[in-house]
């Protein structure tokens, strides 16, 4: 009889886990979409991971994409990566960092590195993955992805002590709608 | 009429196999056997075959799949190291930053591919030297890859010359220490595949050897059976050639003596030598008594061609054995008295019937007397003996017959041949004593044919035993005997 008592409940107690679980993994999956559409708007800036750099002011970050910061503080030179005109992602940057036009930035980089005032020339990949490998490769590279296709290959840094998706983070790109 | 003899005490039944028929039976199955054998050697030697074969495949399979497949491998490994390199220099053609990301994948991809076949070596890695070269190697590729990381970082940056310059000072050298590693193993698989191609050599060699040798060997045990088949046949035939021949020359001879004295007496007659009544009697007598003893010699070799067929059976009856003894003693008896001759008879008293053929029986007592009397020698005494005893052979009653002598007796090497037709010692014919050999085997056919036996004791110089072996009527009562029975040439003449 005893016996019997313990068999039922160890029965709904496990029914009780089994219903809880699913429940809970329901409600990711209803998260999991919104989360996701938000890590698409998000814009990150990334680095390679063996930078020992994991967090920059917007107006460092801004000096770094101008060109005028020639190098990390491991003494790596810094490789600025730059997606093709006509990225959403560009555009964002454009906006947001350089707060320039495409004239503007060409202009900027021309006359930055006939004077000598910009140290760095951007490399321009025409792919967010091609970028990604690129980062990937060169240690002192730093560029930007949607943080959806950022993976473990690269390192996000905090800008404003803020990761993408962190309440007030301040860089985003409209949703993906192919170019 | 033949001397058979045993020696020593021994006993040696008439029914006991002869070498001879041992042979011929040997022989009758001889081809069957040798096929047997032949077809065991075939079998033996297959298995032989069949086991190296298959070692040799394994080998074979061994060697494949562990240098060959090894040596793929390494050049597999050899072919990613060099795209390794080659795609890390690729990107110095371009200044196009996505041909640059797609020339450090190839090149990634192959670091990768080698990696892996790193790992693979040293998980199969058996041996030391093995094992050390395997770890140079890893070790060796991983500060390639250092340098490759760093080339590639530079052209990627754009600093192509600063990516030449390191390539050639460090990567140069790196990867010439990855390509020695890899030439070492590469020799080591050489250097295992070279020894076990030795081993496949050397089991192939062992292979040929073998079948070689049994084949060598079933030849020559074949070759040999076959000619001591042949030999023991040939020798069978030889001999018996031989005694057929003395065969002749005896009965000749015995036909000779009696048709000598018919002859002369007939002569004698012709030419009125002979004159009265008294010496007409005389010689009509030896004619008769002359003629007789020829009857008496050709009756035997007929008797004995007749008993030859082991199927002829002859017609038992109840036998009063102390009647049909004393009737052969009363036969004999002209024959003993006039050899000098004294005759100890003993007949154990109420001796039941025997179940035998008279006639049969008088012919084999009448052989043992005479055959007492011809071999022995110097002395003159015989004793005959009849009583009941116990079988063990047979596990019955039976009534024993025995003849001793006090004469030559038997040698023990020709115990065995006493009861064979046409045989006789070489001794007795060197003692020119006349016979045909054929007594003691007509009288062993003649006893079997009653269910009885002759067995012989005997030793050289001190005389033989032979000894007759009747069943008795009790045991087997008349109207058990076959009805069928038919007499096959043995009624005494």
């Amino acid at each position: 009889m005893l016996r019997r008592a313990h068999v039922l409940v160890i029965f709904v107690c496990a029914a009780l886990l089994g219903g809880a679980l699913l429940a809970c993994s329901f409600g990711f999956a209803q998260l999991s979409a919104p989360e996701q559409s938000q890590a698409e708007r998000n814009l990150a800036i990334v680095v390679n991971q063996s930078n020992p750099v994991n967090e920059l002011t917007m107006a460092e970050l801004r000096r770094v994409f101008l060109g005028e910061r020639g190098h990390w503080p491991n003494g790596r030179r810094i490789t600025l990566v730059m997606l093709e005109p006509g990225w959403p992602e560009r555009a964002a940057v454009l906006s947001s960092i350089y707060h320039m036009d495409e004239t503007e930035f060409n202009n900027h980089f021309l006359h930055g590195l006939f004077t000598g005032e910009v140290f760095v020339s951007p490399k321009t990949l025409s792919t967010p993955e091609g970028a990604r490998k690129f980062i990937f490769n060169v240690p002192g590279a730093i560029g930007y992805l949607r943080a959806s296709d950022v993976d473990k290959t690269v390192k996000i840094i905090r800008i404003d002590e803020r990761l993408p998706g962190d309440k007030g983070y301040k860089l985003h790109v409209p949703p993906r709608e192919g170019r | 009429m033949g001397r058979e003899r045993a020696s020593r005490g021994e006993a040696l039944r008439g029914t006991t196999t002869r070498p001879a028929e041992t042979w011929g039976r040997f022989s009758r199955y001889s081809s069957a056997l040798l096929l047997f054998f032949t077809f065991c050697a075939v079998a033996v030697v297959g298995l032989f075959v069949i086991r190296d074969l298959r070692r040799a495949d394994k080998d074979q399979q061994k060697m494949y799949t562990g240098s060959v497949l090894s040596l793929h491998r390494i050049a597999d490994l050899e072919y990613q190291t060099q795209e390794t390199r080659r795609s890390t220099l690729y990107a110095l053609s371009t200044a196009d930053s996505n041909l640059h990301v797609k020339y450090a994948d190839q090149s990634r991809e192959a670091d990768h591919l080698v990696s892996q076949g790193i790992t693979a070596y040293l998980a199969n890695a058996r041996t030391r030297n093995e094992l050390e070269i395997g770890r140079r190697l890893e070790q060796d590729w991983s500060t390639y890859l250092s340098v490759r990381d760093e080339v590639l970082a530079s052209i990627l940056e754009g600093s192509a010359k600063e990516a030449v310059d390191r390539d050639l000072t460090e990567g140069v050298e790196s990867f010439d220490r990855v390509r020695q590693d890899l030439a070492e193993v590469e020799r080591v698989y050489d250097q295992q595949a070279s020894e076990q191609l030795s081993s496949v050599d050397a089991t192939s060699r062992r292979t040929i050897i073998r079948v070689a040798g049994v084949l060598a060997i079933t030849l020559i045990a074949t070759i040999a059976s076959v000619w001591t088949i042949q030999r023991i046949r040939m020798t069978g035939a030889i001999e018996l050639a031989e005694l057929q021949m003395e065969f002749v020359a005896s009965v000749s001879h015995e036909l000779r003596t009696p048709l000598a004295v018919i002859s002369s007496a007939a002569d004698n007659i012709a030419d009125g030598v002979v004159k009265g009544g008294d010496d007409l009697r005389k010689y009509g007598a030896a004619i008769q008594n002359q003629s007789r003893q020829m009857m008496e010699l050709v009756d035997q070799i007929l008797l004995f061609s007749a008993t030859k067929d082991r199927k002829s059976q002859v017609p038992l009856a109840s036998l009063d054995v102390p009647e049909i003894l004393h009737s052969v003693l009363q036969q004999t008896s002209d024959l003993v008295r006039a050899s000098g001759f004294q005759i100890e008879v003993e007949i154990e008293p109420a001796l039941p019937e025997a179940r035998a053929n008279a006639p049969g029986v008088a012919r084999c007592l009448r052989n043992m007397v005479v055959n007492a009397v011809k071999y022995s020698g110097e002395s003159r005494w015989i004793g005959v003996r009849a009583s009941l005893s116990h079988s063990h052979l047979r596990g019955r009653r039976e009534i024993q017959i025995a003849v001793r002598d006090r004469g030559i007796g038997i040698a023990k090497s020709e115990l065995a041949r006493v009861f064979e037709p046409f045989y006789r010692s070489p001794a007795v014919v060197a003692e020119q004593i006349h016979g045909t050999g054929l007594g003691l085997s007509l009288s062993k056919n003649i006893a079997e044919a009653m269910g009885g036996e002759l067995t012989v004791q005997s030793e050289l110089g001190s005389g033989s035993v032979f000894t007759l072996h009747l069943p008795i009527l009790e045991d087997n009562p008349a109207s058990e005997l076959p009805p069928e029975a038919r007499v096959d040439g043995t009624t005494e003449k």
